[in-house]
Protein backbone atom coordinates (compact mmCIF):
# COMPACT_ATOMS: atom_id res chain seq x y z
CA UNK A 1 0.00 0.00 0.00
CA UNK A 2 1.40 3.01 -0.97
CA UNK A 3 1.23 5.94 1.46
CA UNK A 4 0.58 9.17 0.89
CA UNK A 5 2.81 12.32 -0.51
CA UNK A 6 3.26 15.81 0.89
CA UNK A 7 2.19 18.86 -1.27
CA UNK A 8 3.88 22.31 -0.82
CA UNK A 9 3.25 25.44 -2.65
CA UNK A 10 4.46 28.66 -1.93
CA UNK A 11 2.86 31.78 -3.56
CA UNK A 12 1.17 30.12 -6.47
CA UNK A 13 -1.16 32.18 -8.84
CA UNK A 14 -2.93 31.35 -11.86
CA UNK A 15 -3.51 33.32 -14.69
CA UNK A 16 -5.28 31.77 -17.56
CA UNK A 17 -4.57 33.35 -21.21
CA UNK A 18 -2.42 35.84 -22.20
CA UNK A 19 -2.46 39.82 -22.86
CA UNK A 20 -5.98 41.39 -23.45
CA UNK A 21 -7.76 38.16 -22.14
CA UNK A 22 -5.39 37.70 -19.04
CA UNK A 23 -7.83 36.64 -16.60
CA UNK A 24 -6.37 36.04 -12.66
CA UNK A 25 -8.09 33.38 -11.57
CA UNK A 26 -6.06 32.29 -8.27
CA UNK A 27 -3.69 33.28 -5.81
CA UNK A 28 -1.15 33.95 -4.32
CA UNK A 29 -1.71 31.11 -2.47
CA UNK A 30 0.51 28.60 -0.06
CA UNK A 31 -0.24 25.16 0.76
CA UNK A 32 1.35 22.21 3.37
CA UNK A 33 -0.11 19.55 3.02
CA UNK A 34 1.12 16.62 5.34
CA UNK A 35 1.29 12.59 4.07
CA UNK A 36 -1.99 11.53 4.66
CA UNK A 37 -3.44 14.53 5.25
CA UNK A 38 -7.36 15.08 4.38
CA UNK A 39 -7.76 19.00 3.73
CA UNK A 40 -10.30 20.05 2.23
CA UNK A 41 -10.48 23.74 0.12
CA UNK A 42 -13.82 25.44 0.42
CA UNK A 43 -14.95 28.87 -0.99
CA UNK A 44 -17.33 30.63 -3.37
CA UNK A 45 -18.03 29.64 -7.03
CA UNK A 46 -15.57 30.99 -9.27
CA UNK A 47 -12.84 31.61 -6.80
CA UNK A 48 -9.98 29.21 -8.36
CA UNK A 49 -10.69 26.04 -6.67
CA UNK A 50 -10.49 23.64 -9.81
CA UNK A 51 -7.76 25.86 -10.67
CA UNK A 52 -5.84 24.92 -7.64
CA UNK A 53 -6.50 21.40 -8.06
CA UNK A 54 -5.45 21.38 -11.47
CA UNK A 55 -1.89 23.14 -10.39
CA UNK A 56 -1.14 21.02 -7.54
CA UNK A 57 -1.33 17.96 -10.10
CA UNK A 58 0.99 19.85 -12.04
CA UNK A 59 -1.90 19.58 -15.14
CA UNK A 60 -1.42 23.00 -15.93
CA UNK A 61 1.68 25.62 -15.37
CA UNK A 62 1.66 27.83 -12.10
CA UNK A 63 2.07 31.40 -13.22
CA UNK A 64 3.88 32.23 -10.75
CA UNK A 65 5.33 30.65 -7.43
CA UNK A 66 6.82 26.92 -6.67
CA UNK A 67 5.54 23.21 -5.69
CA UNK A 68 6.77 20.15 -4.26
CA UNK A 69 5.07 17.37 -4.00
CA UNK A 70 7.37 14.48 -1.47
CA UNK A 71 9.91 17.12 -2.09
CA UNK A 72 10.39 17.09 -5.63
CA UNK A 73 9.48 19.96 -7.25
CA UNK A 74 6.60 19.47 -9.80
CA UNK A 75 7.72 20.35 -13.43
CA UNK A 76 4.99 17.78 -14.93
CA UNK A 77 2.28 16.34 -14.48
CA UNK A 78 1.79 14.25 -11.33
CA UNK A 79 1.19 10.70 -12.11
CA UNK A 80 0.70 8.90 -8.58
CA UNK A 81 -2.12 10.72 -8.17
CA UNK A 82 -5.91 9.67 -8.70
CA UNK A 83 -8.43 12.55 -9.67
CA UNK A 84 -12.12 12.30 -9.19
CA UNK A 85 -12.91 15.68 -12.04
CA UNK A 86 -16.08 17.68 -11.29
CA UNK A 87 -18.56 15.93 -12.80
CA UNK A 88 -16.90 12.40 -13.37
CA UNK A 89 -15.89 12.59 -16.33
CA UNK A 90 -16.36 8.98 -17.34
CA UNK A 91 -15.86 7.72 -20.55
CA UNK A 92 -18.91 6.94 -21.93
CA UNK A 93 -18.44 4.27 -24.71
CA UNK A 94 -16.97 2.03 -21.52
CA UNK A 95 -18.55 0.16 -19.07
CA UNK A 96 -18.20 1.36 -15.30
CA UNK A 97 -15.66 -1.51 -14.92
CA UNK A 98 -13.65 -0.57 -17.71
CA UNK A 99 -14.28 2.53 -17.13
CA UNK A 100 -12.03 1.80 -13.82
CA UNK A 101 -9.45 -0.68 -15.53
CA UNK A 102 -8.59 1.94 -18.03
CA UNK A 103 -6.16 2.70 -15.07
CA UNK A 104 -4.64 -0.37 -15.63
CA UNK A 105 -4.97 -0.66 -19.55
CA UNK A 106 -3.19 3.15 -19.95
CA UNK A 107 -0.39 2.23 -16.85
CA UNK A 108 0.10 -0.95 -17.89
CA UNK A 109 -0.47 -2.46 -14.12
CA UNK A 110 -0.88 -6.16 -13.70
CA UNK A 111 -4.28 -7.04 -15.05
CA UNK A 112 -5.07 -9.83 -11.60
CA UNK A 113 -3.96 -7.28 -9.23
CA UNK A 114 -5.95 -4.45 -10.43
CA UNK A 115 -9.09 -6.22 -11.26
CA UNK A 116 -9.07 -7.69 -8.18
CA UNK A 117 -8.47 -3.97 -6.61
CA UNK A 118 -11.22 -2.94 -8.60
CA UNK A 119 -13.57 -5.54 -7.65
CA UNK A 120 -12.97 -5.21 -4.10
CA UNK A 121 -13.56 -1.11 -4.60
CA UNK A 122 -16.74 -1.69 -6.89
CA UNK A 123 -17.97 -3.69 -3.24
CA UNK A 124 -17.13 -0.88 -0.83
CA UNK A 125 -18.73 2.10 -2.96
CA UNK A 126 -21.97 -0.20 -3.38
CA UNK A 127 -21.46 -0.74 -7.16
CA UNK A 128 -22.02 -4.13 -7.18
CA UNK A 129 -24.33 -5.28 -10.52
CA UNK A 130 -23.13 -2.15 -12.15
CA UNK A 131 -19.79 -3.26 -13.64
CA UNK A 132 -20.65 -4.24 -17.24
CA UNK A 133 -23.20 -0.75 -17.14
CA UNK A 134 -22.64 2.62 -19.37
CA UNK A 135 -22.26 5.76 -17.26
CA UNK A 136 -25.52 6.66 -19.26
CA UNK A 137 -26.97 3.98 -17.82
CA UNK A 138 -25.99 4.89 -14.15
CA UNK A 139 -27.58 7.17 -11.68
CA UNK A 140 -25.63 10.16 -11.20
CA UNK A 141 -24.35 8.78 -7.49
CA UNK A 142 -23.10 5.61 -8.82
CA UNK A 143 -21.29 7.87 -11.66
CA UNK A 144 -19.85 9.49 -8.79
CA UNK A 145 -18.79 6.61 -7.00
CA UNK A 146 -17.03 4.60 -10.20
CA UNK A 147 -15.11 7.99 -10.57
CA UNK A 148 -14.15 7.48 -7.00
CA UNK A 149 -12.74 3.66 -7.84
CA UNK A 150 -10.96 5.02 -10.56
CA UNK A 151 -9.11 7.39 -8.87
CA UNK A 152 -8.34 4.65 -6.28
CA UNK A 153 -7.75 1.46 -8.01
CA UNK A 154 -4.21 1.89 -8.72
CA UNK A 155 -3.50 2.70 -5.17
CA UNK A 156 -1.84 6.61 -5.61
CA UNK A 157 -0.38 8.35 -3.39
CA UNK A 158 -2.46 11.37 -3.27
CA UNK A 159 -6.11 12.03 -3.69
CA UNK A 160 -7.62 14.92 -5.55
CA UNK A 161 -11.64 15.35 -5.98
CA UNK A 162 -13.26 18.14 -7.09
CA UNK A 163 -16.55 18.70 -6.00
CA UNK A 164 -17.02 14.84 -6.12
CA UNK A 165 -20.72 14.85 -4.33
CA UNK A 166 -22.05 17.60 -5.88
CA UNK A 167 -24.19 16.22 -8.30
CA UNK A 168 -25.94 13.96 -5.52
CA UNK A 169 -28.69 14.33 -3.06
CA UNK A 170 -28.60 14.71 0.66
CA UNK A 171 -28.82 11.21 1.71
CA UNK A 172 -26.37 9.30 -0.78
CA UNK A 173 -24.19 12.21 -0.20
CA UNK A 174 -24.20 11.28 3.64
CA UNK A 175 -23.41 7.43 3.04
CA UNK A 176 -20.87 8.27 0.33
CA UNK A 177 -18.87 10.61 2.96
CA UNK A 178 -19.03 7.97 5.44
CA UNK A 179 -17.65 5.04 2.46
CA UNK A 180 -15.23 7.64 1.81
CA UNK A 181 -13.77 8.30 5.09
CA UNK A 182 -13.50 4.82 6.05
CA UNK A 183 -11.54 3.73 2.58
CA UNK A 184 -9.29 6.93 3.38
CA UNK A 185 -8.76 5.27 7.05
CA UNK A 186 -7.48 2.53 5.51
CA UNK A 187 -5.37 3.63 3.43
CA UNK A 188 -4.11 6.88 4.57
CA UNK A 189 -3.66 8.86 1.42
CA UNK A 190 -2.99 12.57 0.99
CA UNK A 191 -6.39 13.65 -0.06
CA UNK A 192 -7.17 17.57 -1.56
CA UNK A 193 -10.56 17.48 -1.55
CA UNK A 194 -12.63 20.24 -3.06
CA UNK A 195 -16.17 21.16 -1.90
CA UNK A 196 -19.30 23.93 -1.48
CA UNK A 197 -20.16 21.92 1.24
CA UNK A 198 -19.82 22.90 4.99
CA UNK A 199 -20.82 19.82 6.33
CA UNK A 200 -18.65 18.21 3.82
CA UNK A 201 -15.69 20.37 4.68
CA UNK A 202 -15.96 19.89 8.47
CA UNK A 203 -17.79 16.14 8.34
CA UNK A 204 -14.59 14.95 6.15
CA UNK A 205 -11.35 16.43 6.98
CA UNK A 206 -8.35 17.54 9.45
CA UNK A 207 -7.77 20.75 8.23
CA UNK A 208 -10.36 22.49 6.08
CA UNK A 209 -8.70 25.86 3.89
CA UNK A 210 -11.35 28.72 3.64
CA UNK A 211 -11.07 30.95 0.04
CA UNK A 212 -11.93 34.23 -0.42
CA UNK A 213 -13.79 35.51 -4.11
CA UNK A 214 -11.89 35.22 -7.18
CA UNK A 215 -8.76 35.32 -7.72
CA UNK A 216 -9.16 33.54 -4.55
CA UNK A 217 -6.60 33.16 -1.33
CA UNK A 218 -6.75 31.46 1.50
CA UNK A 219 -8.43 33.63 4.00
CA UNK A 220 -8.27 30.96 7.44
CA UNK A 221 -7.48 27.25 8.20
CA UNK A 222 -9.53 25.45 10.71
CA UNK A 223 -8.24 22.23 12.39
CA UNK A 224 -11.20 20.07 12.66
CA UNK A 225 -10.41 18.17 15.82
CA UNK A 226 -13.50 15.20 15.78
CA UNK A 227 -13.03 11.97 16.49
CA UNK A 228 -13.31 9.64 13.38
CA UNK A 229 -15.34 7.74 11.93
CA UNK A 230 -17.50 10.57 12.03
CA UNK A 231 -21.23 9.80 12.56
CA UNK A 232 -24.10 10.41 9.48
CA UNK A 233 -25.82 13.09 11.81
CA UNK A 234 -22.77 15.47 12.35
CA UNK A 235 -24.65 18.14 14.77
CA UNK A 236 -24.31 14.96 17.11
CA UNK A 237 -21.17 16.89 18.17
CA UNK A 238 -21.43 20.50 19.40
CA UNK A 239 -17.94 21.38 17.83
CA UNK A 240 -19.79 20.71 14.34
CA UNK A 241 -21.35 23.41 14.69
CA UNK A 242 -19.00 25.60 16.39
CA UNK A 243 -16.46 24.87 13.02
CA UNK A 244 -19.44 25.06 10.41
CA UNK A 245 -20.47 28.75 11.84
CA UNK A 246 -17.06 29.76 12.02
CA UNK A 247 -16.71 29.19 8.02
CA UNK A 248 -20.67 30.60 7.64
CA UNK A 249 -19.10 33.89 9.35
CA UNK A 250 -16.19 33.75 7.37
CA UNK A 251 -18.41 33.86 3.97
CA UNK A 252 -20.37 36.52 5.70
CA UNK A 253 -17.11 38.73 6.56
CA UNK A 254 -15.82 38.28 2.92
CA UNK A 255 -19.43 39.17 2.00
CA UNK A 256 -19.86 35.27 -0.12
CA UNK A 257 -23.41 35.88 0.94
CA UNK A 258 -26.13 38.52 0.11
CA UNK A 259 -28.88 38.10 2.72
CA UNK A 260 -31.39 41.43 3.32
CA UNK B 1 -29.59 -5.48 -36.52
CA UNK B 2 -33.46 -4.37 -35.74
CA UNK B 3 -32.63 -0.59 -36.20
CA UNK B 4 -30.54 -0.87 -39.19
CA UNK B 5 -33.36 -2.90 -40.65
CA UNK B 6 -35.75 -0.59 -39.35
CA UNK B 7 -34.14 2.31 -41.31
CA UNK B 8 -34.13 0.37 -44.64
CA UNK B 9 -37.73 -1.25 -44.48
CA UNK B 10 -39.32 1.87 -45.07
CA UNK B 11 -37.68 3.11 -47.98
CA UNK B 12 -37.90 -0.57 -49.28
CA UNK B 13 -41.33 -0.36 -48.96
CA UNK B 14 -41.95 2.77 -50.71
CA UNK B 15 -40.02 1.87 -53.43
CA UNK B 16 -42.28 -1.64 -54.08
CA UNK B 17 -44.83 0.41 -54.26
CA UNK B 18 -43.58 2.50 -56.50
CA UNK B 19 -42.66 0.43 -58.97
CA UNK B 20 -45.71 -1.31 -59.20
CA UNK B 21 -47.65 1.94 -59.72
CA UNK B 22 -44.57 2.17 -62.36
CA UNK B 23 -46.03 -0.67 -63.94
CA UNK B 24 -49.41 0.60 -63.85
CA UNK B 25 -49.10 3.52 -65.78
CA UNK B 26 -46.77 1.94 -68.39
CA UNK B 27 -49.38 -0.94 -69.12
CA UNK B 28 -52.44 1.14 -68.88
CA UNK B 29 -50.78 4.17 -71.03
CA UNK B 30 -49.25 1.16 -73.03
CA UNK B 31 -46.02 3.29 -73.29
CA UNK B 32 -42.83 2.22 -75.59
CA UNK B 33 -40.58 0.41 -74.06
CA UNK B 34 -37.40 3.43 -75.11
CA UNK B 35 -39.21 5.93 -72.94
CA UNK B 36 -40.30 3.76 -70.28
CA UNK B 37 -39.91 0.17 -69.62
CA UNK B 38 -41.97 -1.18 -67.18
CA UNK B 39 -40.12 -2.94 -63.79
CA UNK B 40 -41.33 -6.25 -64.75
CA UNK B 41 -39.24 -5.90 -68.07
CA UNK B 42 -35.75 -4.35 -66.29
CA UNK B 43 -36.30 -6.73 -63.58
CA UNK B 44 -36.71 -9.78 -65.45
CA UNK B 45 -33.17 -8.18 -67.37
CA UNK B 46 -31.65 -8.22 -64.04
CA UNK B 47 -32.78 -11.82 -63.31
CA UNK B 48 -31.72 -13.10 -66.81
CA UNK B 49 -28.63 -11.47 -67.46
CA UNK B 50 -27.52 -11.74 -63.68
CA UNK B 51 -23.44 -13.01 -64.49
CA UNK B 52 -22.76 -10.07 -66.22
CA UNK B 53 -24.27 -7.68 -63.30
CA UNK B 54 -22.22 -9.52 -61.17
CA UNK B 55 -19.13 -9.18 -62.75
CA UNK B 56 -19.69 -5.29 -63.35
CA UNK B 57 -21.09 -5.10 -60.01
CA UNK B 58 -18.09 -6.43 -58.39
CA UNK B 59 -15.64 -4.52 -60.08
CA UNK B 60 -17.80 -0.77 -59.33
CA UNK B 61 -18.19 -2.13 -55.47
CA UNK B 62 -14.64 -2.55 -55.56
CA UNK B 63 -14.19 0.64 -56.91
CA UNK B 64 -16.51 2.00 -54.23
CA UNK B 65 -14.87 0.31 -51.54
CA UNK B 66 -11.20 1.56 -52.57
CA UNK B 67 -12.15 5.14 -53.34
CA UNK B 68 -14.10 5.51 -49.97
CA UNK B 69 -11.23 4.33 -48.04
CA UNK B 70 -8.73 5.93 -50.13
CA UNK B 71 -10.72 9.33 -49.15
CA UNK B 72 -11.24 8.64 -45.68
CA UNK B 73 -8.45 7.66 -44.46
CA UNK B 74 -6.56 10.62 -45.02
CA UNK B 75 -9.64 12.40 -43.91
CA UNK B 76 -9.61 10.85 -40.72
CA UNK B 77 -6.14 11.27 -40.57
CA UNK B 78 -5.72 15.37 -40.81
CA UNK B 79 -9.28 15.82 -39.37
CA UNK B 80 -7.39 14.46 -36.07
CA UNK B 81 -4.56 17.41 -36.81
CA UNK B 82 -7.16 19.76 -37.34
CA UNK B 83 -9.02 19.17 -34.63
CA UNK B 84 -5.73 19.26 -32.62
CA UNK B 85 -3.35 21.73 -33.87
CA UNK B 86 -4.20 25.83 -34.02
CA UNK B 87 -1.93 26.13 -36.80
CA UNK B 88 -3.40 23.14 -39.07
CA UNK B 89 -6.39 24.53 -38.30
CA UNK B 90 -6.02 28.25 -39.41
CA UNK B 91 -3.63 26.37 -42.51
CA UNK B 92 -5.93 23.97 -43.59
CA UNK B 93 -9.29 24.55 -43.09
CA UNK B 94 -10.69 27.44 -45.38
CA UNK B 95 -8.92 26.12 -47.62
CA UNK B 96 -11.04 22.85 -46.94
CA UNK B 97 -13.97 24.52 -47.33
CA UNK B 98 -13.68 26.52 -50.07
CA UNK B 99 -12.24 22.76 -52.40
CA UNK B 100 -15.65 21.51 -50.57
CA UNK B 101 -17.84 23.62 -51.87
CA UNK B 102 -16.63 23.15 -55.85
CA UNK B 103 -18.30 20.51 -58.11
CA UNK B 104 -15.59 17.62 -58.36
CA UNK B 105 -17.39 15.86 -60.12
CA UNK B 106 -16.83 17.82 -63.02
CA UNK B 107 -13.05 16.54 -62.88
CA UNK B 108 -14.37 13.21 -64.38
CA UNK B 109 -13.18 14.08 -68.30
CA UNK B 110 -9.70 15.51 -67.39
CA UNK B 111 -9.08 12.01 -65.15
CA UNK B 112 -9.76 10.60 -68.26
CA UNK B 113 -7.18 13.09 -70.09
CA UNK B 114 -4.75 12.92 -67.57
CA UNK B 115 -4.80 8.98 -66.50
CA UNK B 116 -6.59 7.33 -69.10
CA UNK B 117 -8.66 4.22 -68.67
CA UNK B 118 -7.55 2.75 -65.38
CA UNK B 119 -8.80 2.32 -61.94
CA UNK B 120 -6.55 4.54 -60.36
CA UNK B 121 -8.27 7.91 -61.95
CA UNK B 122 -11.40 6.55 -61.21
CA UNK B 123 -10.68 6.09 -57.27
CA UNK B 124 -8.77 9.04 -56.78
CA UNK B 125 -11.68 11.12 -57.94
CA UNK B 126 -14.12 9.17 -55.73
CA UNK B 127 -11.15 9.40 -52.86
CA UNK B 128 -11.56 12.86 -53.48
CA UNK B 129 -15.16 13.30 -53.27
CA UNK B 130 -15.37 11.46 -49.86
CA UNK B 131 -12.37 13.10 -48.02
CA UNK B 132 -14.47 16.46 -47.68
CA UNK B 133 -17.29 15.07 -46.09
CA UNK B 134 -15.78 12.63 -43.73
CA UNK B 135 -13.24 15.18 -43.05
CA UNK B 136 -15.97 17.80 -42.01
CA UNK B 137 -17.81 15.59 -40.00
CA UNK B 138 -14.41 14.26 -38.04
CA UNK B 139 -13.24 17.31 -37.04
CA UNK B 140 -16.52 17.91 -35.41
CA UNK B 141 -16.06 14.66 -33.12
CA UNK B 142 -12.55 15.22 -32.43
CA UNK B 143 -13.66 18.59 -31.35
CA UNK B 144 -16.81 17.54 -29.36
CA UNK B 145 -14.89 15.74 -27.11
CA UNK B 146 -14.57 17.33 -23.45
CA UNK B 147 -10.98 19.13 -23.50
CA UNK B 148 -10.87 18.10 -19.67
CA UNK B 149 -10.24 14.61 -20.46
CA UNK B 150 -6.74 15.32 -22.12
CA UNK B 151 -6.19 15.93 -18.47
CA UNK B 152 -7.54 12.63 -17.54
CA UNK B 153 -5.07 10.43 -19.91
CA UNK B 154 -2.20 13.00 -18.69
CA UNK B 155 -2.39 11.86 -14.98
CA UNK B 156 -2.62 8.73 -16.29
CA UNK B 157 0.69 9.24 -17.73
CA UNK B 158 -0.86 7.89 -21.28
CA UNK B 159 1.48 8.37 -24.29
CA UNK B 160 -0.22 10.15 -27.44
CA UNK B 161 -0.80 7.26 -28.81
CA UNK B 162 -2.98 5.92 -25.74
CA UNK B 163 -4.85 9.53 -25.82
CA UNK B 164 -5.99 8.81 -29.38
CA UNK B 165 -6.68 4.93 -28.93
CA UNK B 166 -8.43 4.72 -25.43
CA UNK B 167 -10.12 8.13 -25.73
CA UNK B 168 -10.21 10.79 -28.65
CA UNK B 169 -10.42 8.06 -31.18
CA UNK B 170 -13.89 6.58 -29.27
CA UNK B 171 -15.06 10.11 -28.19
CA UNK B 172 -15.19 10.76 -31.99
CA UNK B 173 -16.76 7.67 -33.37
CA UNK B 174 -20.15 8.45 -33.45
CA UNK B 175 -19.11 11.27 -35.51
CA UNK B 176 -17.02 9.89 -37.51
CA UNK B 177 -19.27 6.92 -38.66
CA UNK B 178 -22.35 9.19 -39.38
CA UNK B 179 -19.74 10.87 -41.73
CA UNK B 180 -18.83 7.68 -42.81
CA UNK B 181 -22.95 6.67 -43.86
CA UNK B 182 -23.50 9.26 -45.32
CA UNK B 183 -20.57 9.21 -47.56
CA UNK B 184 -20.65 5.74 -48.51
CA UNK B 185 -23.77 6.29 -50.18
CA UNK B 186 -22.08 9.62 -52.14
CA UNK B 187 -19.49 7.47 -53.46
CA UNK B 188 -21.62 4.84 -55.06
CA UNK B 189 -22.55 7.92 -57.44
CA UNK B 190 -19.42 8.64 -57.91
CA UNK B 191 -18.24 5.68 -59.22
CA UNK B 192 -20.85 4.69 -61.18
CA UNK B 193 -20.98 8.33 -62.94
CA UNK B 194 -16.67 8.40 -63.63
CA UNK B 195 -17.19 4.89 -65.17
CA UNK B 196 -20.07 6.06 -66.89
CA UNK B 197 -17.61 9.15 -68.35
CA UNK B 198 -14.20 6.71 -68.25
CA UNK B 199 -14.29 3.35 -68.59
CA UNK B 200 -14.33 -0.23 -70.23
CA UNK B 201 -16.03 -1.89 -67.40
CA UNK B 202 -18.20 -1.60 -64.11
CA UNK B 203 -21.81 -0.75 -64.09
CA UNK B 204 -21.37 2.66 -65.50
CA UNK B 205 -20.08 0.99 -68.82
CA UNK B 206 -22.96 -1.29 -68.95
CA UNK B 207 -25.19 2.47 -68.47
CA UNK B 208 -22.74 3.77 -71.29
CA UNK B 209 -23.27 0.77 -73.66
CA UNK B 210 -27.16 0.83 -73.36
CA UNK B 211 -27.31 4.13 -74.17
CA UNK B 212 -25.52 3.88 -77.95
CA UNK B 213 -27.60 0.82 -78.07
CA UNK B 214 -31.30 2.53 -77.25
CA UNK B 215 -31.18 -0.05 -74.56
CA UNK B 216 -33.58 2.07 -71.92
CA UNK B 217 -34.45 -1.54 -69.66
CA UNK B 218 -30.91 -1.97 -69.07
CA UNK B 219 -30.31 1.21 -67.55
CA UNK B 220 -32.97 0.65 -65.42
CA UNK B 221 -32.07 -3.25 -64.92
CA UNK B 222 -28.17 -1.59 -64.24
CA UNK B 223 -30.01 1.69 -61.91
CA UNK B 224 -30.94 -1.53 -59.53
CA UNK B 225 -28.13 -3.44 -59.08
CA UNK B 226 -26.45 0.00 -58.48
CA UNK B 227 -29.03 0.64 -55.69
CA UNK B 228 -28.89 -2.84 -54.36
CA UNK B 229 -24.90 -1.77 -53.82
CA UNK B 230 -25.72 1.40 -51.89
CA UNK B 231 -27.87 -0.56 -49.87
CA UNK B 232 -26.24 -2.92 -49.02
CA UNK B 233 -22.94 -1.07 -48.47
CA UNK B 234 -25.11 1.47 -46.09
CA UNK B 235 -26.42 -1.62 -44.05
CA UNK B 236 -23.19 -2.97 -43.77
CA UNK B 237 -21.74 0.36 -42.52
CA UNK B 238 -24.15 0.18 -40.16
CA UNK B 239 -23.38 -3.13 -38.70
CA UNK B 240 -19.90 -2.33 -38.43
CA UNK B 241 -20.69 0.53 -36.11
CA UNK B 242 -23.02 -1.58 -34.49
CA UNK B 243 -20.44 -3.89 -33.75
CA UNK B 244 -17.49 -1.05 -33.06
CA UNK B 245 -19.70 0.98 -31.08
CA UNK B 246 -21.66 -1.51 -28.88
CA UNK B 247 -21.94 1.46 -26.03
CA UNK B 248 -24.36 4.15 -28.10
CA UNK B 249 -27.45 3.61 -26.60
CA UNK B 250 -30.78 3.15 -28.19
N1 LIG C 1 -9.22 27.41 -18.94
C1 LIG C 1 -9.61 28.59 -18.47
N2 LIG C 1 -9.44 29.71 -19.19
C2 LIG C 1 -9.83 30.90 -18.72
N3 LIG C 1 -10.41 31.11 -17.54
C3 LIG C 1 -10.61 30.03 -16.77
C4 LIG C 1 -10.24 28.73 -17.19
N4 LIG C 1 -10.57 27.85 -16.21
C5 LIG C 1 -11.13 28.59 -15.24
N5 LIG C 1 -11.16 29.90 -15.55
C6 LIG C 1 -11.65 30.99 -14.73
O1 LIG C 1 -10.93 31.00 -13.53
C7 LIG C 1 -11.78 31.23 -12.43
C8 LIG C 1 -11.62 30.13 -11.42
O2 LIG C 1 -12.10 28.92 -12.00
P1 LIG C 1 -12.21 27.56 -11.20
O3 LIG C 1 -12.77 26.57 -12.12
O4 LIG C 1 -10.90 27.27 -10.57
O5 LIG C 1 -13.27 27.96 -10.09
P2 LIG C 1 -13.92 27.04 -8.96
O6 LIG C 1 -13.58 27.64 -7.65
O7 LIG C 1 -13.58 25.62 -9.17
O8 LIG C 1 -15.47 27.27 -9.23
P3 LIG C 1 -16.68 26.23 -9.04
O9 LIG C 1 -16.90 26.11 -7.57
O10 LIG C 1 -17.85 26.93 -9.69
O11 LIG C 1 -16.31 24.96 -9.69
C9 LIG C 1 -13.18 31.37 -12.97
O12 LIG C 1 -13.52 32.73 -13.03
C10 LIG C 1 -13.11 30.78 -14.33
O13 LIG C 1 -13.96 31.47 -15.20
MG1 LIG D 1 -14.61 24.00 -9.84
Amino acid sequence: MTTGASIVARGITKVYGSDSSAYHALGPIDLDIKPGEFVSLIGPSGCGKSTTLLLASGLEPVTQGSIEVDGKPLTKPITEVGIVFQDHLLLDFRTAMKNVMLQQEIRGLDKSVIQARAESLFERLNLKGAENRYPWQLSGGMRQRVSIARALVHDPSMLLMDEPFGALDAISRTQIRHDLEMLWLDTRKTVLFITHSIDEAVGLSDRVLVMSKGPGTIVEEIKIDLPRPRPAHLGEYPEFTKYANRIYSIFEKLGVYKFK
Amino acid sequence: MSAAFARIREPLLWFAGLLLLWELVVRVFALPTFVLPAPSNFLMRVVNEYPRFVTHGLITTRLIIYGFVAGAVPGLILAYLIANSRRCEMLLYPLVVFIQGLPKITLAPMMLVWFGYADFPKILLTALITFFPVLVDSVAGFKAADRRLFYLSRSMNASWFQTFRYIELPAAAPAIFSGFKTTIVIAVTVVIVVEWMNSNNGLGYIVLRAMDNKDTPLIFATLVVASAIGVALSYAMASLEKLLLPWRRK
